[in-house]
């Protein structure tokens, strides 16, 4: 039977090439069409050929075996009565960034130490805070390293220090959908002291000391979850601000100003209401302003939003306590913007970090040390943290740098390399984030 | 965090910076793009921006902070994901024309490959969800759903029963974002337990039904420390490539470095 169908098939080959290599001679026009590689069957190139649909693709058929196509597969394959080869070959390539990719800062000016959040191996980078990586050095060592599967730190986006305890707290981004917090000291593969289950796409937290809560952005379903300071496990949170009236849309960044009791988001227009089929639509970034009691499906207080904000994918923020000046990584904007604390609307910042001496690329993370009267920023694309003093403006060089890998290395940016595709037209590989 | 996508030499290996990135606020895509396609005969992009319930198209070409050329989105659209999920999966069929859009409930809305603006599904599959890959040779549809690879008519439409549907313990599928299918009718998908080191990527016929074993089997995790959440092919240098990132009790790899594009050679299924 099998031989029969290959013979079957091979003489639908032969009678369908020579049809439509008729057709193909027959043609007059000369319109840009799709060409079919009749062997494969794969659309192999874009070319100017002549009119005739037949030679263009295969028809629209309503079952393969109308589809003249067809005629071309190769002798159907059929698994079911072959045993399993195992292909035990080497990968040819592998596309990896060896380095560390810095998406998070966070300062203990108690102890002088800087923790750098590493999401491309899931791990916590501890560094002196006046540690300063000299042009041509090597990268800085780290003091000491949090990382490994009992450490449960994973899809890392955010990194705090509390200044009192030092307890060290990790937010995890994606598969972890969990806040893991350690003990000042810890180093190597620890298991963290707390682990609290939070809602899946948590980004950024902050303690507030005055009240013992914790304050954690989740990007989608937006929403701000308000937690006890010490929760650990299953706990819920106190209080969850979400809602159409919250202006809230695929949220990152989050700082708290808790002298004057204000909570600052910011927010990156993606919106849509996951109970309601095709609800989607696109707003311009922003930054939301709400009281630090603000419960529910309440509108924020100021909206900062527009163009002359430079907002592009902001990330981190932080506050100045002495002024309530907010500071805002501005990743796509290659800049820190700074903005007074009363600002609203379309405001542009009253402070831009921006420009070559920066050493700024792609910034995601940032850090007012208010005590050292110093501004610190995390790279996405350099594998780098830079410092400035807290009134920088302009295109300034940083006081100081922690490079994570070598000098002028530009980072891959990954975060999670969860799909791909091929550019089979310029042979290149396209990775999604 | 940072949702870009980045553009690679196809023989880009260790730190090989990419020669292109698509990203920034204009180019409106967001996190969770788990599924993926390139269209060559029109030389464009296609992406979920799963957050805001959209079919971003983009040049082949994009760069920078490009806008997509056409966005597919609104009430009409019937786009409709799960809070944690979101809507993460795009297929193409570049031959017949179509996009793919797995939605819930459990359902796949197909587009026309040209739809732009608030426009409906041209066809709705219903009773099932994951990812597709379109086989236009072969006239068949395979989805990869929670227990395995179903095969359907292309054409299918509304409540689908299988062809075929691959699944059972000696296929040992799992569910993987994104799944592709050669010109001869091999299933690049994906198998074994991630958590023990025996995340496979497997081909099966087109024709095969019931628990069926795969013709060929790459041990990637076991090989390299990666396993896949997605495959992509290469036909013309025969090459298979997975795109691979640690997580959900995954066995951490052994270079410790968790996101990483792994390229095998793969002539048999080309």
């Amino acid at each position: 039977m099998r031989g029969k169908k290959v013979q079957r098939i091979q003489g639908r080959k032969l009678l369908a090439g020579a049809a439509i290599a008729g057709l193909c001679l027959l043609g007059l026009s000369t319109v840009p069409r799709l060409w079919v590689d009749a062997d494969a069957g794969r659309v192999v190139s874009v070319e100017e050929v002549e009119s005739v649909d037949a030679c263009i693709r295969p028809p629209r058929a309503e079952s393969a075996s109308d589809n003249l196509f067809s005629a071309f597969e190769t002798p159907t394959v059929y698994a079911q009565d072959a045993n399993t080869e195992d292909l035990e070959r080497p990968a040819v390539r592998e596309l990896v960034d060896t380095a560390p990719i810095f998406s998070s800062v966070g300062v203990d000016n108690v102890r002088n130490e800087v923790y750098l959040q590493d999401s491309n191996r899931w791990g916590i980078r501890v560094y002196g805070r006046l540690e300063n990586t000299k042009p041509g050095a090597p990268p800085s060592e780290p003091r000491r390293i949090i990382s490994g599967d009992n450490s449960q730190i994973q899809f890392n986006s955010c990194v705090w220090v509390d200044p009192g305890s030092g307890d060290i707290y990790s937010v995890e981004n994606d598969t972890g959908d969990s806040i893991v917090v350690f003990p000042n000291d810890a180093t190597g593969d620890p298991k963290p002291k707390r682990h609290l289950h939070v809602t899946h796409r948590a980004q950024s937290m902050m303690l507030n000391p005055d009240t013992g809560e914790l304050f954690l952005s989740v990007q989608y379903p937006p929403q701000v979850a308000v937690y006890s300071s010490t929760a650990d496990g299953e706990e819920k949170p106190i209080r969850l601000i979400e809602g159409p009236k919250t202006n809230l849309s695929d949220v990152h960044g989050l700082a708290l100003d808790t002298k004057n009791n204000l909570l600052y988001l910011n927010s990156w227009g993606n919106v849509s209401d996951y109970k309601v089929a095709g609800s989607g639509r696109f707003e311009a970034p922003s930054i939301e302003v709400f009281h630090t009691d603000a419960n529910g499906d309440v509108a924020p207080l100021r909206i900062i939003q527009g163009p002359k904000t430079q907002l592009d994918w902001p990330g981190a923020m932080s506050i100045d306590p002495a002024n309530g000046d907010l500071y805002v990584a501005n990743d796509v904007g290659q800049s820190i913007l700074v903005f007074h604390s009363n600002d609203q609307g379309d405001v542009a910042p009253f402070r831009v970090i921006k420009g070559a001496k920066t050493h700024l690329s792609y910034p995601t993370g940032v850090f007012v040390d208010a005590k050292n009267k110093e501004v610190w920023a995390t790279s996405l694309g350099n594998s780098s943290a830079t410092v400035y003093p807290l009134t920088a403006n302009g295109n300034v060089a940083p006081l100081r740098i922690i490079r994570g890998a070598e000098e002028n290395k530009q980072s891959l940016k990954f975060g999670k390399t969860q799909a791909l595709a091929y550019d089979t037209k310029r042979d290149q590989i396209l990775v999604p984030n | 965090m940072h949702p870009q996508i980045a553009v690679f030499p196809r023989l880009g290996g260790d730190n090989t910076p990419p020669v292109r990135t698509l990203e920034g606020q204009k180019t409106l895509i967001s996190r969770t793009m788990h599924g993926f396609a390139y269209d060559e005969p029109r030389d464009e992009i296609v992406v979920m921006s799963a957050l805001a319930q959209a079919v971003l198209v983009f040049r082949g070409g994009a760069s920078g902070e490009e806008p997509p050329i056409r966005v597919i989105q609104g009430p009409r659209t019937q786009i409709w994901g799960t809070p944690y999920g979101a809507n993460s999966q795009v297929s193409v069929d570049p031959v017949n024309n179509e996009i793919y859009v797995p939605a819930i409930p459990n359902r796949i809305l197909v587009f026309d490959l040209t739809a732009n603006g608030d426009v409906p599904p041209k066809r709705i599959i219903t009773g099932i969800s994951g990812a597709v890959a379109i086989d236009p040779i072969h006239n068949v549809l395979i989805v990869n759903g929670q227990r395995g690879l179903n095969i359907y008519d292309r054409t299918v439409s509304g409540e689908a029963t299988p062809k075929g549907v691959i699944t059972g313990p000696r296929a040992a599928i799992r569910r993987l974002d994104t799944i592709q299918v050669t010109t001869k009718g091999w299933i690049i998908a994906g198998g074994g337990d991630v958590t023990k080191g025996t995340g496979f990527v497997g081909a099966w016929s087109i024709n095969d039904n019931g628990d069926v074993a795969p013709r060929w089997k790459i041990a990637a995790q076991k090989i390299t420390g990666y396993d896949p959440y997605s495959v992509a092919i290469n036909p013309a240098h025969k090459e298979m490539l997975i795109a691979a990132a640690g997580g959900n009790g995954r066995v951490r790899p052994t270079r410790g470095i968790m996101n990483a594009v792994v390229t095998f050679s793969w002539p048999e299924v080309f």
